[in-house]
């Protein structure tokens, strides 16, 4: 797994999409914080980029690489290689380049600029969702044989989490509004990892006004720290179910 | 070697493979030919274990394909496309697969191909920068790089150079010399009749001639192989047990 892992983590090291995005991560990380002196501000700024820019090229990127070397993993799957540990490799390949990348870009400067509470809360909800947008985008691949349709059904799954169920969430949230909605609500903000992680850190922030409905909810039902380890462990499920859905089909796949 | 028991294979509702029974032997090269879409492809993925059958089995040395990858150590696989990770240099592509084959002593290695198809003068290039014809020079030479037993080449000549493409040609004529299995599918019959000394005939997933080239060549009454294979589809009569 570590030969399969490393020599991916190789291959997308000299990748020009990646170098590309490995630049724009770090303008933003350290660019922000040389533009804004408050460093919650700088934390609410960044928490956008993690919740927005990065699932979505971690989608877009993991699929796209997946499809891009079908091939190679074929010629692996040739050699005496479990199956389980070609899903494996390239599981932990993509995601370590998209941790590394992470923790460079926003990791440092946030642990030199801003080592608080609030920062290290917007590190553990960016890493958390590495895992869980890249075991999405090889959840959707492994499914989907067609690379044009599995990239455009992995951009419907990004604007579904980022826009589309939030607004679905606020048109119930309306309809129901003279109901006690509390608990629904709770339930279905455990359905969006970018919600939860959302919720999460504007939690550890000031910045309360933030949160919406669902996070006041979220916020009074569990209370700071359950509410932080409720968070945490959504984030877990979220990023192990759609590997394990994956891994099961992969093993069982016609390549 | 290779045994197959009832072996199946849809895809959805289409029977691509349909209770095929085959045994492959030591020493036999073997042409495995059909019109497109026979199953040639699927038969040589499922022995592979990169196709899972949809019923049946295959047994590579009496063990069970299913069961595990180390039967694959005896197999080396040449794809119809090789496609390999563009920013890959040749030299670390072989580097690569030394590291995943620990089970192979580096005085193992069947060198011959990777010399004769000048493999090192591309080993500075990347791989994505390879044209076609280069890549799959660099794939015959890994097929046979870990002296597998059986080898399993999927349109092997296609794209070669004539010089290359009798290179490989002699190298396999000298596997299957050394008792070594060799499957070999192909549209080029001219070139499978060099290298080949039995036949199976695939015709909508079932086996519609299985047997020595000797065999095939009283049957028909013809010499040449792609006559043969003519006379073949025109006969109605079914198969002779593969032996």
């Amino acid at each position: 797994m570590f030969n399969i892992s490393k020599i991916i983590v190789q291959d997308l090291w000299k990748n020009k999409a990646v170098i590309a995005y490995g630049i724009l991560m770090l303008t933003f990380g350290w660019g922000i914080f040389a533009i804004e002196y408050q460093s919650e501000k700088a934390i609410l700024s960044l928490l956008r980029v993690i919740l927005f820019v990065q699932p979505l090229i971690t989608l877009l990127f993991a699929g796209m690489y997946y499809y891009n070397s079908q091939e190679f993993l074929l010629l692996l799957a040739a050699q005496p290689i479990k199956r389980k540990t070609l899903f494996l490799g390239v599981f932990a390949g993509l995601s370590t380049v998209f941790t590394l990348i992470f923790l460079l870009s926003i990791g440092v400067p946030v642990l030199v600029f801003s080592p608080t509470v609030e920062g290290l809360a917007l590190l553990l909800a960016g890493g958390l969702l590495i895992f869980v947008f890249t075991a999405i985008a090889l959840l959707v691949s492994v499914h989907v044989n067609d690379k044009a349709r599995g990239m455009g059904f992995a951009l419907l799954v990004w604007s579904f989490f980022a826009f589309i169920y939030d607004g679905l969430l606020l048109l119930f949230m309306y309809q129901f509004a003279e109901y006690p909605i509390e608990r629904p609500v709770l339930g279905l903000t455990f359905l969006n990892p970018i919600d939860i992680a959302r919720i999460f850190v504007i939690s550890k922030t000031e910045a309360s006004a933030l949160l919406g409905l669902s996070g006041a909810v979220f916020q009074n039902f569990f209370g700071a720290l359950q509410g932080a380890i409720a968070a945490i462990f959504m984030l877990l499920v979220w990023a192990s179910l759609p590997f394990a859905l994956a891994y099961r089909k992969f093993v069982r796949k016609d390549l | 070697m290779i045994e197959t028991f009832q072996l199946s294979k849809c895809y959805g509702k289409q029977e691509v493979l349909s209770d095929l029974n085959l045994r492959c032997e030591a020493g036999q090269s073997i042409a495995l030919i059909g019109p497109n879409g026979a199953g040639k492809t699927t038969l040589s993925k499922i022995i592979l274990g990169q196709v899972i059958p949809t019923s049946g089995r295959v047994e590579v040395d009496g063990a069970d394909v299913s069961k595990g990858p180390d039967y694959r150590r005896e197999l080396g696989y040449m794809p119809q496309i090789s496609r390999f990770p563009a920013q890959m240099k040749t030299h670390q592509l072989f580097r690569l697969m030394r590291r995943l084959r620990p089970d192979v002593a580096a005085s193992k290695y069947d060198t011959e191909l990777y010399e004769t198809l000048e493999i090192d003068q591309m080993n500075d290039k990347a791989l994505g920068a390879l044209s076609g014809g280069m890549q799959q020079r660099v794939s015959a030479a890994l097929a046979f790089y870990f002296n597998p037993r059986i080898l399993i080449l999927d349109e092997p000549t296609a794209g070669l150079d004539p010089l290359a493409n009798e290179t490989l040609k002699a190298k396999i004529r000298k596997s299957s010399e050394e008792q070594r299995l060799i499957i070999t599918t192909s549209h080029i019959l001219n070139d499978l009749e060099e290298i080949c000394n039995h036949v199976i005939y695939l015709l909508e997933g079932k086996v519609h001639f299985a047997g020595s080239l000797e065999q095939l060549r009283e049957r028909t009454n013809e010499t040449k192989l792609n006559k043969m294979v003519v006379s073949l589809i025109k006969s109605n009569q079914a198969r002779v047990q593969y032996q």
